[in-house]
Protein backbone atom coordinates (compact mmCIF):
# COMPACT_ATOMS: atom_id res chain seq x y z
CA UNK A 1 0.00 0.00 0.00
CA UNK A 2 3.08 2.54 1.14
CA UNK A 3 4.93 1.23 -1.92
CA UNK A 4 2.25 2.13 -4.33
CA UNK A 5 1.35 5.55 -2.71
CA UNK A 6 5.13 6.04 -2.95
CA UNK A 7 5.30 5.05 -6.40
CA UNK A 8 2.45 7.11 -7.34
CA UNK A 9 4.24 10.23 -5.89
CA UNK A 10 7.05 9.63 -7.62
CA UNK A 11 5.25 9.25 -10.52
CA UNK A 12 3.58 12.78 -10.09
CA UNK A 13 6.52 14.22 -9.12
CA UNK A 14 8.32 12.52 -12.50
CA UNK A 15 5.52 14.04 -14.34
CA UNK A 16 5.88 17.56 -12.47
CA UNK A 17 9.70 17.91 -13.15
CA UNK A 18 9.04 16.74 -16.91
CA UNK A 19 7.22 19.60 -17.70
CA UNK A 20 10.05 22.69 -17.33
CA UNK A 21 12.39 20.14 -19.09
CA UNK A 22 10.23 19.87 -22.13
CA UNK A 23 10.06 23.63 -23.00
CA UNK A 24 13.67 23.96 -21.54
CA UNK A 25 14.76 21.15 -24.33
CA UNK A 26 12.62 23.32 -27.22
CA UNK A 27 14.82 26.65 -25.67
CA UNK A 28 17.97 24.26 -26.58
CA UNK A 29 16.98 23.31 -30.12
CA UNK A 30 16.29 27.38 -30.04
CA UNK A 31 19.85 27.96 -29.25
CA UNK A 32 21.29 25.81 -31.58
CA UNK A 33 19.36 27.63 -34.26
CA UNK A 34 20.92 30.92 -33.09
CA UNK A 35 17.34 32.02 -31.75
CA UNK A 36 16.85 33.62 -28.12
CA UNK A 37 18.61 31.81 -25.24
CA UNK A 38 15.61 32.06 -23.19
CA UNK A 39 11.82 32.38 -22.44
CA UNK A 40 11.04 35.14 -22.41
CA UNK A 41 7.86 37.09 -20.32
CA UNK A 42 7.12 40.28 -21.64
CA UNK A 43 5.08 41.94 -19.39
CA UNK A 44 4.51 46.13 -19.35
CA UNK A 45 4.74 48.67 -16.36
CA UNK A 46 2.55 51.61 -16.61
CA UNK A 47 3.62 54.54 -14.22
CA UNK A 48 0.33 56.25 -13.79
CA UNK A 49 2.01 59.16 -12.10
CA UNK A 50 4.06 59.82 -15.05
CA UNK A 51 0.74 59.84 -17.13
CA UNK A 52 -0.59 63.41 -18.40
CA UNK A 53 -3.47 61.29 -20.27
CA UNK A 54 -2.78 62.64 -23.50
CA UNK A 55 -3.85 59.84 -25.53
CA UNK A 56 -0.51 59.66 -27.56
CA UNK A 57 0.04 55.97 -27.11
CA UNK A 58 -3.96 55.67 -28.36
CA UNK A 59 -2.98 57.35 -31.45
CA UNK A 60 0.31 55.77 -31.94
CA UNK A 61 -1.60 52.14 -31.65
CA UNK A 62 -3.98 53.36 -33.80
CA UNK A 63 -2.01 54.48 -36.56
CA UNK A 64 0.46 51.10 -36.20
CA UNK A 65 -2.27 48.74 -37.03
CA UNK A 66 -4.95 50.89 -38.59
CA UNK A 67 -7.46 50.34 -35.87
CA UNK A 68 -10.61 50.99 -37.03
CA UNK A 69 -12.89 53.64 -36.17
CA UNK A 70 -14.68 53.19 -32.97
CA UNK A 71 -12.27 50.22 -31.64
CA UNK A 72 -9.56 50.40 -29.70
CA UNK A 73 -6.57 48.45 -28.77
CA UNK A 74 -4.94 50.90 -26.62
CA UNK A 75 -6.91 53.51 -24.40
CA UNK A 76 -6.85 55.96 -21.51
CA UNK A 77 -9.86 56.12 -18.98
CA UNK A 78 -10.49 59.50 -17.03
CA UNK A 79 -11.30 58.51 -13.31
CA UNK A 80 -12.52 61.54 -11.91
CA UNK A 81 -13.77 61.91 -8.12
CA UNK A 82 -15.14 63.85 -5.76
CA UNK A 83 -17.03 67.08 -5.46
CA UNK A 84 -15.67 70.41 -5.62
CA UNK A 85 -13.19 71.74 -4.04
CA UNK A 86 -12.38 68.39 -3.12
CA UNK A 87 -12.30 66.47 -6.61
CA UNK A 88 -9.10 64.45 -8.35
CA UNK A 89 -8.73 63.44 -11.86
CA UNK A 90 -6.30 60.73 -12.44
CA UNK A 91 -5.49 58.51 -15.59
CA UNK A 92 -5.54 54.77 -16.10
CA UNK A 93 -3.95 53.88 -19.64
CA UNK A 94 -5.47 50.50 -20.68
CA UNK A 95 -4.30 47.38 -22.94
CA UNK A 96 -4.81 44.11 -22.73
CA UNK A 97 -3.00 42.46 -20.28
CA UNK A 98 -1.16 39.33 -21.78
CA UNK A 99 -2.39 37.41 -18.59
CA UNK A 100 -1.43 34.56 -17.21
CA UNK A 101 -4.01 32.92 -17.10
CA UNK A 102 -6.04 34.52 -19.77
CA UNK A 103 -9.22 33.28 -19.89
CA UNK A 104 -9.47 34.28 -23.70
CA UNK A 105 -7.23 31.23 -24.57
CA UNK A 106 -9.80 28.34 -22.45
CA UNK A 107 -12.82 29.50 -24.18
CA UNK A 108 -11.30 30.00 -27.63
CA UNK A 109 -12.94 26.70 -30.06
CA UNK A 110 -10.55 26.81 -32.81
CA UNK A 111 -7.47 27.46 -30.78
CA UNK A 112 -6.63 31.26 -32.71
CA UNK A 113 -6.36 32.55 -29.85
CA UNK A 114 -3.28 31.15 -27.93
CA UNK A 115 -0.46 32.22 -25.54
CA UNK A 116 2.73 32.17 -27.20
CA UNK A 117 5.39 29.73 -25.44
CA UNK A 118 8.57 32.06 -25.98
CA UNK A 119 7.64 35.29 -25.14
CA UNK A 120 4.25 34.90 -23.03
CA UNK A 121 2.44 37.00 -25.70
CA UNK A 122 -1.24 36.77 -26.38
CA UNK A 123 -2.33 36.61 -29.47
CA UNK A 124 -5.05 36.00 -32.26
CA UNK A 125 -4.43 33.95 -35.14
CA UNK A 126 -6.57 35.46 -38.14
CA UNK A 127 -6.07 32.09 -40.27
CA UNK A 128 -8.21 30.33 -37.86
CA UNK A 129 -10.26 32.96 -35.77
CA UNK A 130 -14.27 32.53 -36.49
CA UNK A 131 -14.97 35.89 -34.82
CA UNK A 132 -17.13 34.04 -32.48
CA UNK A 133 -16.87 36.59 -30.17
CA UNK A 134 -16.46 33.50 -27.15
CA UNK A 135 -13.06 35.43 -26.17
CA UNK A 136 -14.62 39.20 -26.13
CA UNK A 137 -17.00 37.77 -23.78
CA UNK A 138 -14.54 35.76 -21.29
CA UNK A 139 -11.85 39.02 -21.22
CA UNK A 140 -12.31 40.69 -17.76
CA UNK A 141 -10.94 43.89 -18.72
CA UNK A 142 -12.93 44.81 -22.40
CA UNK A 143 -9.55 44.22 -23.78
CA UNK A 144 -10.86 42.48 -27.24
CA UNK A 145 -13.07 44.08 -30.31
CA UNK A 146 -14.47 42.40 -32.86
CA UNK A 147 -12.46 44.24 -35.94
CA UNK A 148 -15.35 45.36 -38.01
CA UNK A 149 -13.19 44.89 -41.08
CA UNK A 150 -11.97 42.29 -40.74
CA UNK A 151 -14.03 40.36 -38.68
CA UNK A 152 -12.04 38.61 -36.60
CA UNK A 153 -11.25 38.65 -33.31
CA UNK A 154 -8.10 41.88 -32.42
CA UNK A 155 -6.71 43.11 -29.66
CA UNK A 156 -3.55 44.55 -28.38
CA UNK A 157 -0.25 41.87 -29.12
CA UNK A 158 2.50 43.98 -27.86
CA UNK A 159 3.83 44.90 -31.11
CA UNK A 160 5.07 41.48 -32.13
CA UNK A 161 6.46 43.02 -35.20
CA UNK A 162 8.37 45.89 -33.58
CA UNK A 163 9.33 43.74 -30.29
CA UNK A 164 11.06 41.03 -32.11
CA UNK A 165 13.63 43.58 -33.81
CA UNK A 166 14.42 45.01 -30.66
CA UNK A 167 12.25 47.96 -30.92
CA UNK A 168 9.62 48.84 -28.04
CA UNK A 169 6.00 48.78 -28.63
CA UNK A 170 4.67 51.99 -30.19
CA UNK A 171 2.65 52.95 -27.43
CA UNK A 172 5.59 53.05 -25.29
CA UNK A 173 7.87 54.10 -28.27
CA UNK A 174 5.53 57.28 -28.19
CA UNK A 175 4.37 58.12 -24.74
CA UNK A 176 5.46 61.78 -23.36
CA UNK A 177 5.96 60.82 -20.46
CA UNK A 178 7.60 57.73 -19.98
CA UNK A 179 4.48 56.25 -18.08
CA UNK A 180 4.45 53.12 -20.77
CA UNK A 181 7.61 51.03 -19.52
CA UNK A 182 7.58 47.18 -21.64
CA UNK A 183 10.31 44.78 -20.75
CA UNK A 184 11.34 41.15 -19.74
CA UNK A 185 9.38 40.07 -16.34
CA UNK A 186 11.88 37.31 -16.78
CA UNK A 187 15.10 39.12 -16.04
CA UNK A 188 15.72 39.51 -12.72
CA UNK A 189 17.61 42.53 -14.64
CA UNK A 190 15.62 43.99 -16.84
CA UNK A 191 14.43 47.93 -15.94
CA UNK A 192 10.79 46.59 -15.47
CA UNK A 193 11.67 44.14 -13.21
CA UNK A 194 13.67 46.21 -11.14
CA UNK A 195 10.27 48.94 -11.16
CA UNK A 196 8.47 46.13 -9.98
CA UNK A 197 10.65 45.37 -7.33
CA UNK A 198 11.09 48.77 -5.76
CA UNK A 199 8.02 50.08 -6.26
CA UNK A 200 4.14 49.45 -4.99
CA UNK A 201 2.32 47.93 -7.46
CA UNK A 202 -0.91 47.01 -8.81
CA UNK A 203 -2.71 45.23 -11.62
CA UNK A 204 -6.34 45.43 -12.39
CA UNK A 205 -9.44 43.22 -10.97
CA UNK A 206 -6.95 40.81 -9.82
CA UNK A 207 -9.93 38.19 -8.22
CA UNK A 208 -10.46 37.75 -11.70
CA UNK A 209 -7.53 34.89 -11.08
CA UNK A 210 -5.80 35.72 -14.47
CA UNK A 211 -2.55 37.06 -13.05
CA UNK A 212 -2.05 39.93 -16.07
CA UNK A 213 1.43 40.67 -17.10
CA UNK A 214 0.61 44.71 -17.22
CA UNK A 215 1.49 46.09 -13.47
CA UNK A 216 0.26 49.69 -12.63
CA UNK A 217 2.05 52.23 -10.07
CA UNK A 218 0.23 54.39 -8.76
CA UNK A 219 -3.34 53.32 -10.63
CA UNK A 220 -6.52 54.83 -8.65
CA UNK A 221 -8.84 51.94 -8.75
CA UNK A 222 -11.95 53.76 -7.83
CA UNK A 223 -14.89 52.83 -10.20
CA UNK A 224 -18.31 54.35 -10.56
CA UNK A 225 -19.32 51.87 -8.20
CA UNK A 226 -17.32 53.43 -5.27
CA UNK A 227 -19.69 56.00 -5.75
CA UNK A 228 -22.37 54.49 -3.52
CA UNK A 229 -19.94 54.68 -0.68
CA UNK A 230 -20.33 58.14 1.12
CA UNK A 231 -17.61 59.58 1.61
CA UNK A 232 -16.61 59.06 -2.29
CA UNK A 233 -19.76 60.76 -3.24
CA UNK A 234 -19.19 61.34 -6.75
CA UNK A 235 -17.07 59.32 -9.37
CA UNK A 236 -17.20 59.57 -13.26
CA UNK A 237 -14.79 57.17 -14.91
CA UNK A 238 -14.99 58.65 -18.94
CA UNK A 239 -13.49 55.77 -21.18
CA UNK A 240 -12.92 57.50 -24.72
CA UNK A 241 -14.02 54.40 -26.12
CA UNK A 242 -17.47 54.35 -28.35
CA UNK A 243 -18.65 52.34 -24.90
CA UNK A 244 -18.81 55.12 -22.68
CA UNK A 245 -19.06 53.15 -19.78
CA UNK A 246 -16.26 50.59 -18.09
CA UNK A 247 -17.15 47.03 -18.46
CA UNK B 1 -30.07 48.71 -22.23
CA UNK B 2 -30.05 50.00 -25.58
CA UNK B 3 -26.25 49.11 -26.10
CA UNK B 4 -25.22 46.62 -28.47
CA UNK B 5 -24.28 43.08 -26.93
CA UNK B 6 -21.51 41.14 -28.32
CA UNK B 7 -23.80 37.89 -28.76
CA UNK B 8 -27.26 39.63 -29.32
CA UNK B 9 -30.77 37.95 -30.73
CA UNK B 10 -29.39 35.64 -33.28
CA UNK B 11 -27.48 33.68 -30.49
CA UNK B 12 -30.55 33.94 -28.21
CA UNK B 13 -32.47 32.57 -30.31
CA UNK B 14 -30.44 30.02 -31.00
CA UNK B 15 -29.82 29.14 -27.39
CA UNK B 16 -33.77 29.02 -27.56
CA UNK B 17 -34.77 26.37 -30.83
CA UNK B 18 -31.63 24.10 -29.56
CA UNK B 19 -32.98 23.90 -26.29
CA UNK B 20 -36.79 23.38 -28.12
CA UNK B 21 -35.34 20.80 -30.34
CA UNK B 22 -32.95 18.92 -28.26
CA UNK B 23 -35.91 18.94 -25.63
CA UNK B 24 -38.57 17.49 -28.11
CA UNK B 25 -36.03 14.88 -29.38
CA UNK B 26 -34.86 13.85 -25.89
CA UNK B 27 -38.82 13.07 -24.89
CA UNK B 28 -39.38 11.75 -28.01
CA UNK B 29 -36.58 9.93 -28.00
CA UNK B 30 -37.47 8.06 -24.00
CA UNK B 31 -41.39 7.66 -24.89
CA UNK B 32 -40.31 5.67 -27.69
CA UNK B 33 -37.48 3.84 -25.48
CA UNK B 34 -39.95 3.50 -22.41
CA UNK B 35 -42.17 0.95 -24.11
CA UNK B 36 -39.80 -0.70 -26.02
CA UNK B 37 -41.78 -1.87 -28.87
CA UNK B 38 -44.79 -2.99 -25.98
CA UNK B 39 -47.55 -1.12 -24.77
CA UNK B 40 -46.31 2.08 -23.42
CA UNK B 41 -44.47 3.01 -26.93
CA UNK B 42 -47.21 1.62 -29.10
CA UNK B 43 -49.58 3.75 -27.14
CA UNK B 44 -47.24 6.68 -27.56
CA UNK B 45 -46.39 6.28 -31.13
CA UNK B 46 -47.74 8.96 -32.27
CA UNK B 47 -46.48 11.42 -29.36
CA UNK B 48 -42.79 9.67 -30.67
CA UNK B 49 -43.45 10.84 -33.74
CA UNK B 50 -44.43 14.12 -33.51
CA UNK B 51 -41.20 15.01 -31.24
CA UNK B 52 -38.94 13.09 -34.01
CA UNK B 53 -40.94 15.25 -36.43
CA UNK B 54 -40.36 18.63 -35.00
CA UNK B 55 -36.85 17.55 -33.30
CA UNK B 56 -34.15 18.56 -35.74
CA UNK B 57 -35.62 21.58 -37.49
CA UNK B 58 -35.69 23.95 -35.02
CA UNK B 59 -31.89 23.20 -33.71
CA UNK B 60 -30.92 23.45 -37.50
CA UNK B 61 -32.49 26.83 -37.57
CA UNK B 62 -31.14 28.20 -34.38
CA UNK B 63 -27.83 26.74 -36.02
CA UNK B 64 -28.41 28.07 -39.54
CA UNK B 65 -28.78 31.98 -37.13
CA UNK B 66 -25.77 31.26 -35.39
CA UNK B 67 -23.49 30.86 -38.16
CA UNK B 68 -24.33 34.39 -39.10
CA UNK B 69 -23.88 35.64 -35.88
CA UNK B 70 -19.99 34.99 -36.94
CA UNK B 71 -17.43 37.50 -37.45
CA UNK B 72 -16.14 34.91 -40.26
CA UNK B 73 -19.68 32.80 -40.83
CA UNK B 74 -17.65 31.05 -43.83
CA UNK B 75 -14.96 30.36 -41.95
CA UNK B 76 -16.79 27.77 -39.33
CA UNK B 77 -15.35 24.82 -40.54
CA UNK B 78 -12.39 25.94 -38.63
CA UNK B 79 -14.11 24.70 -35.31
CA UNK B 80 -13.82 21.16 -36.33
CA UNK B 81 -9.62 21.28 -37.02
CA UNK B 82 -9.84 21.14 -33.59
CA UNK B 83 -10.71 19.26 -30.63
CA UNK B 84 -10.09 21.30 -27.28
CA UNK B 85 -11.80 22.00 -24.09
CA UNK B 86 -13.98 24.83 -25.00
CA UNK B 87 -17.63 24.36 -24.13
CA UNK B 88 -17.94 26.07 -27.84
CA UNK B 89 -15.40 23.44 -29.47
CA UNK B 90 -17.29 20.29 -27.94
CA UNK B 91 -20.79 21.99 -28.24
CA UNK B 92 -20.15 22.30 -31.69
CA UNK B 93 -18.90 18.33 -32.49
CA UNK B 94 -22.74 17.52 -29.81
CA UNK B 95 -24.43 19.75 -32.11
CA UNK B 96 -23.09 18.21 -35.05
CA UNK B 97 -23.43 14.65 -34.24
CA UNK B 98 -27.15 15.55 -32.57
CA UNK B 99 -28.43 17.17 -35.88
CA UNK B 100 -26.86 14.05 -37.74
CA UNK B 101 -28.67 11.45 -35.64
CA UNK B 102 -31.93 13.25 -35.33
CA UNK B 103 -32.12 13.47 -38.74
CA UNK B 104 -31.74 10.24 -39.33
CA UNK B 105 -34.26 9.32 -36.41
CA UNK B 106 -36.95 11.78 -37.86
CA UNK B 107 -36.23 9.54 -41.31
CA UNK B 108 -37.27 6.77 -39.81
CA UNK B 109 -40.68 7.84 -38.95
CA UNK B 110 -41.59 8.94 -42.29
CA UNK B 111 -42.37 5.69 -43.61
CA UNK B 112 -44.92 5.08 -40.97
CA UNK B 113 -47.30 7.59 -42.90
CA UNK B 114 -47.69 5.40 -45.48
CA UNK B 115 -49.76 2.70 -45.32
CA UNK B 116 -47.90 0.76 -48.40
CA UNK B 117 -44.48 0.85 -46.75
CA UNK B 118 -45.86 -0.94 -43.58
CA UNK B 119 -43.16 -3.60 -44.03
CA UNK B 120 -40.26 -1.14 -44.21
CA UNK B 121 -40.97 0.74 -41.47
CA UNK B 122 -41.64 -2.79 -39.61
CA UNK B 123 -37.91 -3.00 -40.89
CA UNK B 124 -36.77 0.73 -39.76
CA UNK B 125 -37.93 -0.47 -35.91
CA UNK B 126 -35.27 -1.57 -34.55
CA UNK B 127 -32.89 1.54 -36.35
CA UNK B 128 -35.53 3.57 -34.74
CA UNK B 129 -34.44 2.22 -31.52
CA UNK B 130 -31.05 2.49 -32.09
CA UNK B 131 -31.26 5.85 -33.13
CA UNK B 132 -33.32 6.50 -29.78
CA UNK B 133 -30.88 5.16 -27.55
CA UNK B 134 -28.25 7.67 -29.40
CA UNK B 135 -30.15 10.79 -29.26
CA UNK B 136 -31.27 10.89 -25.44
CA UNK B 137 -28.01 11.37 -23.89
CA UNK B 138 -27.06 13.25 -26.97
CA UNK B 139 -30.39 15.45 -26.55
CA UNK B 140 -29.64 15.96 -23.07
CA UNK B 141 -25.67 17.02 -24.38
CA UNK B 142 -26.70 19.72 -26.41
CA UNK B 143 -29.43 21.43 -23.75
CA UNK B 144 -26.51 21.41 -21.14
CA UNK B 145 -23.80 22.40 -23.30
CA UNK B 146 -25.86 26.04 -23.48
CA UNK B 147 -25.58 26.39 -20.20
CA UNK B 148 -22.01 25.55 -19.69
CA UNK B 149 -21.14 27.63 -22.88
CA UNK B 150 -22.45 30.88 -20.82
CA UNK B 151 -21.37 29.80 -17.52
CA UNK B 152 -17.49 29.43 -18.60
CA UNK B 153 -16.43 32.75 -17.79
CA UNK B 154 -15.44 34.37 -14.41
CA UNK B 155 -15.93 37.50 -16.55
CA UNK B 156 -19.55 37.04 -16.66
CA UNK B 157 -20.57 36.68 -13.01
CA UNK B 158 -24.33 36.62 -13.59
CA UNK B 159 -23.70 33.06 -16.19
CA UNK B 160 -20.79 31.90 -14.30
CA UNK B 161 -23.08 29.25 -12.29
CA UNK B 162 -23.11 25.44 -11.90
CA UNK B 163 -26.62 25.58 -11.79
CA UNK B 164 -27.52 27.90 -15.30
CA UNK B 165 -26.91 24.79 -17.40
CA UNK B 166 -29.52 22.94 -15.25
CA UNK B 167 -31.92 25.29 -15.42
CA UNK B 168 -31.40 25.29 -19.33
CA UNK B 169 -31.53 21.73 -19.83
CA UNK B 170 -34.72 21.95 -17.92
CA UNK B 171 -36.39 24.61 -19.49
CA UNK B 172 -35.24 22.73 -22.63
CA UNK B 173 -36.90 19.99 -21.45
CA UNK B 174 -40.21 21.51 -20.62
CA UNK B 175 -40.34 24.07 -24.27
CA UNK B 176 -39.49 20.87 -25.84
CA UNK B 177 -42.88 18.98 -24.24
CA UNK B 178 -44.88 22.21 -24.69
CA UNK B 179 -43.56 22.27 -28.73
CA UNK B 180 -44.93 18.40 -29.28
CA UNK B 181 -48.26 19.26 -26.93
CA UNK B 182 -48.91 22.28 -29.59
CA UNK B 183 -48.05 20.54 -32.69
CA UNK B 184 -50.15 17.42 -31.63
CA UNK B 185 -53.22 19.28 -30.79
CA UNK B 186 -53.21 21.71 -33.98
CA UNK B 187 -52.58 18.75 -36.46
CA UNK B 188 -55.21 16.28 -34.72
CA UNK B 189 -58.17 15.84 -36.15
CA UNK B 190 -61.48 14.58 -33.93
CA UNK B 191 -62.08 11.47 -34.92
CA UNK B 192 -64.91 8.88 -34.59
CA UNK B 193 -62.42 6.17 -33.90
CA UNK B 194 -62.91 6.32 -29.67
CA UNK B 195 -59.62 4.04 -29.54
CA UNK B 196 -57.58 6.88 -31.46
CA UNK B 197 -59.62 9.40 -29.39
CA UNK B 198 -58.85 8.02 -25.77
CA UNK B 199 -54.84 7.61 -27.22
CA UNK B 200 -54.90 11.08 -27.79
CA UNK B 201 -55.73 12.18 -24.43
CA UNK B 202 -53.76 9.61 -22.98
CA UNK B 203 -50.40 11.19 -24.70
CA UNK B 204 -51.64 14.68 -24.00
CA UNK B 205 -52.22 13.78 -20.23
CA UNK B 206 -48.86 12.02 -20.21
CA UNK B 207 -47.22 15.42 -21.95
CA UNK B 208 -48.81 17.72 -19.76
CA UNK B 209 -48.50 15.61 -16.38
CA UNK B 210 -44.61 15.60 -17.06
CA UNK B 211 -44.96 19.28 -18.30
CA UNK B 212 -46.16 20.68 -14.51
CA UNK B 213 -43.33 18.49 -12.61
CA UNK B 214 -40.52 19.96 -14.95
CA UNK B 215 -42.38 23.34 -14.49
CA UNK B 216 -41.86 22.71 -10.62
CA UNK B 217 -38.51 21.96 -11.15
CA UNK B 218 -37.66 24.39 -12.71
CA UNK B 219 -38.97 27.12 -10.53
CA UNK B 220 -36.99 25.18 -8.22
CA UNK B 221 -33.56 25.92 -9.78
CA UNK B 222 -34.58 29.57 -10.29
CA UNK B 223 -34.94 30.14 -6.45
CA UNK B 224 -31.57 28.03 -5.63
CA UNK B 225 -29.74 30.47 -8.67
CA UNK B 226 -31.11 33.22 -7.62
CA UNK B 227 -31.00 33.04 -3.37
CA UNK B 228 -27.32 31.47 -4.16
CA UNK B 229 -26.40 34.19 -5.91
CA UNK B 230 -28.26 36.83 -3.68
CA UNK B 231 -26.53 35.30 -0.75
CA UNK B 232 -23.02 35.44 -1.41
CA UNK B 233 -21.36 38.57 -1.86
CA UNK B 234 -19.36 40.40 -4.31
CA UNK B 235 -19.42 39.92 -8.15
CA UNK B 236 -22.17 37.24 -8.27
CA UNK B 237 -24.50 39.17 -5.81
CA UNK B 238 -24.00 42.22 -7.92
CA UNK B 239 -25.09 41.25 -10.77
CA UNK B 240 -27.90 39.17 -10.34
CA UNK B 241 -29.13 42.35 -8.55
CA UNK B 242 -30.38 43.28 -12.11
CA UNK B 243 -33.13 40.55 -12.49
CA UNK B 244 -33.94 41.35 -8.11
CA UNK B 245 -37.00 43.56 -7.12
CA UNK B 246 -35.24 46.72 -8.19
CA UNK B 247 -33.06 45.58 -10.88
CA UNK B 248 -33.31 47.36 -14.50
CA UNK B 249 -34.84 43.32 -15.35
CA UNK B 250 -36.55 42.48 -12.81
CA UNK B 251 -40.18 43.28 -14.29
CA UNK B 252 -39.45 41.18 -17.11
CA UNK B 253 -37.73 38.66 -15.55
CA UNK B 254 -40.36 38.05 -13.09
CA UNK B 255 -43.76 38.57 -15.54
CA UNK B 256 -42.42 36.73 -18.25
CA UNK B 257 -39.99 34.11 -17.38
CA UNK B 258 -41.74 33.48 -13.77
CA UNK B 259 -45.38 34.56 -13.82
CA UNK B 260 -46.08 34.20 -17.89
CA UNK B 261 -44.00 31.40 -18.51
CA UNK B 262 -43.96 29.22 -15.30
CA UNK B 263 -46.20 29.55 -12.75
CA UNK B 264 -49.48 30.40 -15.42
CA UNK B 265 -48.93 27.45 -17.16
CA UNK B 266 -48.12 25.32 -14.21
CA UNK B 267 -51.59 26.30 -12.37
CA UNK B 268 -53.81 25.31 -15.47
CA UNK B 269 -51.92 22.32 -16.45
CA UNK B 270 -52.74 21.32 -12.50
CA UNK B 271 -55.94 22.02 -13.09
CA UNK B 272 -56.58 19.72 -15.97
CA UNK B 273 -53.71 16.96 -14.33
CA UNK B 274 -55.21 16.61 -10.34
CA UNK B 275 -58.40 15.40 -11.41
CA UNK B 276 -56.72 12.14 -13.15
CA UNK B 277 -53.96 11.81 -11.16
CA UNK B 278 -56.09 11.96 -7.54
CA UNK B 279 -59.60 10.82 -9.21
CA UNK B 280 -59.40 8.61 -11.88
CA UNK B 281 -61.03 10.58 -14.29
CA UNK B 282 -60.72 10.81 -17.60
CA UNK B 283 -58.02 13.56 -18.52
CA UNK B 284 -59.62 15.75 -21.82
CA UNK B 285 -58.25 19.70 -21.42
CA UNK B 286 -60.04 21.95 -23.97
CA UNK B 287 -57.79 22.41 -27.50
CA UNK B 288 -57.79 26.11 -26.65
CA UNK B 289 -56.02 25.55 -23.26
CA UNK B 290 -53.59 23.20 -24.32
CA UNK B 291 -52.89 25.85 -27.51
CA UNK B 292 -52.26 28.69 -24.70
CA UNK B 293 -50.43 26.65 -22.42
CA UNK B 294 -47.90 25.67 -24.50
CA UNK B 295 -47.65 28.66 -26.57
CA UNK B 296 -47.33 30.69 -22.45
CA UNK B 297 -44.40 27.84 -22.05
CA UNK B 298 -42.26 28.61 -25.27
CA UNK B 299 -42.79 32.48 -24.71
CA UNK B 300 -41.48 32.02 -20.96
CA UNK B 301 -38.70 29.96 -22.46
CA UNK B 302 -37.69 32.38 -24.97
CA UNK B 303 -37.33 35.17 -22.65
CA UNK B 304 -35.68 33.08 -19.81
CA UNK B 305 -33.00 33.02 -22.67
CA UNK B 306 -33.21 36.52 -23.41
CA UNK B 307 -33.25 38.08 -20.35
CA UNK B 308 -30.42 36.04 -18.80
CA UNK B 309 -28.07 36.48 -22.00
CA UNK B 310 -29.14 40.22 -21.96
CA UNK B 311 -28.47 40.55 -18.00
CA UNK B 312 -25.35 38.66 -18.40
CA UNK B 313 -23.81 41.13 -20.90
CA UNK B 314 -24.21 44.24 -19.18
CA UNK B 315 -23.13 43.21 -15.78
CA UNK B 316 -19.63 42.31 -15.14
CA UNK B 317 -17.14 42.01 -12.32
CA UNK B 318 -18.02 45.20 -9.64
CA UNK B 319 -14.59 47.55 -9.70
CA UNK B 320 -11.67 47.53 -11.40
S1 LIG C 1 -6.43 41.00 -20.90
FE1 LIG C 1 -8.13 39.92 -21.84
S2 LIG C 1 -7.51 39.58 -23.94
FE2 LIG C 1 -5.66 40.10 -22.80
S3 LIG C 1 -4.81 38.09 -22.18
FE3 LIG C 1 -6.07 38.84 -20.49
S4 LIG C 1 -8.07 37.90 -20.86
FE4 LIG C 1 -6.94 37.74 -22.79
S1 LIG D 1 -13.51 35.17 -31.83
FE1 LIG D 1 -11.75 34.08 -32.75
S2 LIG D 1 -10.11 34.20 -31.23
FE2 LIG D 1 -12.04 34.73 -30.18
S3 LIG D 1 -12.78 32.80 -29.29
FE3 LIG D 1 -13.76 32.98 -31.31
S4 LIG D 1 -12.39 31.91 -32.73
FE4 LIG D 1 -11.20 32.27 -30.83
S1 LIG E 1 1.84 47.35 -27.36
FE1 LIG E 1 1.38 47.89 -29.51
S2 LIG E 1 -0.62 46.93 -29.87
FE2 LIG E 1 -0.35 46.98 -27.66
S3 LIG E 1 -1.33 48.88 -27.00
FE3 LIG E 1 0.84 49.36 -27.34
S4 LIG E 1 0.94 50.08 -29.47
FE4 LIG E 1 -1.04 49.03 -29.23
Amino acid sequence: MTAAAAAAATAIAAIATTLPTRSESKTDTERENGKESRTKRYGMVIDVRRCIGCHACTVACKSEFDVPLGVNRAWVEYVEKGVYPNVGRSFLPRLCNHCSVPPCVTVCPTNATYKRPQDGIVVVDSGLCIGCKYCIQACPYDARFLNPVTGFADKCDFCIHRVSKGLVPSCVNTCVGGARIFGDLGDPNSNISKLIANNQVTVLRREMGTFPNVYYIGADHTDELDAKRPEVRKVQVVTHRRHEERR
Amino acid sequence: MGEELTWGMPVILYLFLAGVGAGAVTVSSSVLLRGGGGDFGGRHFKLARYGALIGPFPVMLGTFLIIFELGRPFRMFNLFKVVNLSPMNIGSWLLMIFITASFLYTLTFLPTFISQWKNLSQRLAPLRTVLAWINVPLGIGVAVYTGVMLGAMPARPLWNSPILALLFLVSALSTGIAMIILVQTLFHKKGADTEAERHFHQSAYLLTSSDAMLIGLELMVIFLFLMFAHLTIGNVKYAVSIILPGGDMAMMFWVWVVAIGLLIPAIIELIFVVPKLVYHRDYSAPRSVEIVVSIAVLVGGFMLRYIIVHAGQVTGPMGL
